[in-house]
């Protein structure tokens, strides 16, 4: 047990320090948040669009059906179904050896696919949110002779934000972590530099067991920061 | 002002409105009363069609409203509704509230509009509430407040749903009495309610509506010392 511990300090040295290891580990950290944010980016757009094509969809008066908004309710739920109902990894795997099978920026192609699949859920996630605002209070909007979108820009979306944080967060979270799948596309993120310093010291648990520690650190920080935006909006409704 | 022909309105199978005609002259003061569930409410959402009528058409000043092709925004500008709860904005301050729909619909700038807020917020009492949210306020100062909101569009009919059925006791004398104000101001007014005492102080016709008719309607003194309709003697011996 003694010379367990005794060996780890070399290990780790061997795994981080030695031929300036720990610069791989920035580059892959660095590629994992620029995936994330960027896919995050993606998620966010793709996810809104499809909200709000299906919200307003649901919401039309009755008796004037829009033929064009009905094709791209009937697409948006295609996608929805589609992406949320097949594995991430099988997805990522079609877009890499299928889709773009002769590209070689996996990390971008990885963006892509995590983006794509993301924009699915975020869809879902916004889509709730907006129907969690009282029916009451785009009705008030109307009635005072807003159109549709001045509504939904000025009372619906504001309340919405507040309520869909927390979901928000979350998939945000789902999607940091689900970036080391990439690594099995062959995109040099985090994941991939651990597994290749182990593959050549011959030595995988200290780069796996210290990246797990560095994905935990970032999600418990980010965890923290969600917490007091969260804390923020809530004191502005007890004004 | 607004003439209703022959509106029918089904949720499903149900229908709650069944084949009502009925006039609105400008300068009245029509109280609507009747037991829950008559369907005085989706009458009043249709008039500027919160509720999409299934059949029968709505003339509003000479506009048929109910034709899809009229922008019902437009008509929705010259129509105040007001409803049980309040729906004020939570997200703005009062002064915003008021004011986001003159500006935006091009009605205002928003200076004007602000100033505009300014005399509705003394009108009603509630000038040191302009920069409040409307968390901190009391039931009835919400719905003071959700009637100037709708004043600040310049209507020519104000539509009030049981403003006062979400109301602490002591709170609805004050939300009565601005709509007295308004009534003596000469404002068209369709009003949705279970306040007997309005209706007969306040009221120019008194319509009572069951099973989606109209069963009854009258001047009020005529239509609560002498009522005709026998369910309406049965609503009015349960409810005075």
């Amino acid at each position: 047990m003694i010379q367990w511990f005794t060996s780890l300090a070399p290990r780790i040295h061997r795994a981080f320090i030695e031929g300036d290891r720990w610069r791989l580990y920035l580059k892959g950290l660095g590629a994992t948040l620029q995936m994330t944010v960027l896919a995050l980016c993606i998620g966010i757009i793709l996810g809104m669009l499809v909200a709000v094509i299906r919200t307003a969809h649901d919401q039309q008066r009755l008796g004037q059906h829009n033929p064009i908004l009905g094709i791209l309710n009937t697409i948006c739920q295609i996608y929805t179904t589609i992406l949320r109902g097949t594995p991430m990894m099988v997805q990522l795997l079609i877009w890499a050896f299928v889709i773009f099978k002769s590209s070689r920026n996996m990390i971008m192609v990885g963006t892509i696919g995590l983006g794509i699949n993301s924009g699915a859920y975020v869809a879902e996630i916004v889509r709730g949110g907006l129907m969690s605002v009282d029916g009451g209070q785009s009705e008030a909007g109307r009635s005072l002779g807003l159109n549709y979108l001045d509504t939904m820009r000025f009372i619906v979306i504001p309340q919405a934000f507040k309520n869909i944080l927390p979901s928000l967060g979350n998939e945000f979270i789902t999607l940091f972590k689900d970036t080391s799948l990439v690594q099995a596309i062959g995109g040099a993120e985090l994941a991939y530099y651990a597994k290749t310093i182990g593959g050549n010291t011959f030595d995988y648990m200290p780069p796996l067991i210290g990246i797990a520690i560095m994905y935990l650190a970032i999600v418990v920080i980010f965890t923290w920061l969600q917490g007091k935006l969260e804390r923020r909006l809530r004191e502005s409704d007890r004004r | 002002m607004i003439d209703v022909k022959n509106l029918s309105k089904s949720f499903g199978d149900h229908l709650v409105l069944d084949d009502i005609s009925e006039h609105i002259s400008p300068g009245e003061k029509v109280v609507v009363i009747g037991p829950s569930g008559s369907g005085k409410s989706t009458f009043l959402r249709c008039l500027n069609l919160l509720e999409t009528p299934t059949k029968g058409t709505i003339t509003f000043e000479g506009t048929v409203i109910t034709d899809p092709k009229v922008k019902i925004d437009k008509v929705r500008q010259q129509m105040g509704m007001v409803f049980q709860h309040f729906n004020l904005f939570p997200n703005m301050t009062i002064r915003k509230n008021i004011t986001l729909a003159p500006v935006r619909t091009g009605l205002m700038k928003q200076d004007e509009a602000d100033e505009a807020a300014s005399q509705l917020l003394q009108r009603v009492d509630l000038s040191d509430k302009a920069e409040a949210y409307p968390n901190q306020l009391s039931g009835g100062q919400k719905q003071r407040i959700a009637i100037v909101r709708a004043l600040a569009m310049r209507p020519k009919v104000m539509l009030f749903d049981e403003p006062t059925s979400a109301l602490d006791p002591e709170m609805v004398g004050e939300v009565l009495d601005v709509m007295k104000e308004l009534a003596q101001e000469g404002m068209t007014m369709v009003v949705v309610t279970h306040e007997m005492g309005f209706a007969r102080e306040v009221g120019s016709r008194v319509l009572f509506m069951d099973g989606g008719h109209i069963l009854e309607q009258n001047t009020p003194k005529e239509f609560f010392d002498r009522p005709q309709n026998p369910r309406t003697q049965l609503f009015l011996s349960k409810v005075l």
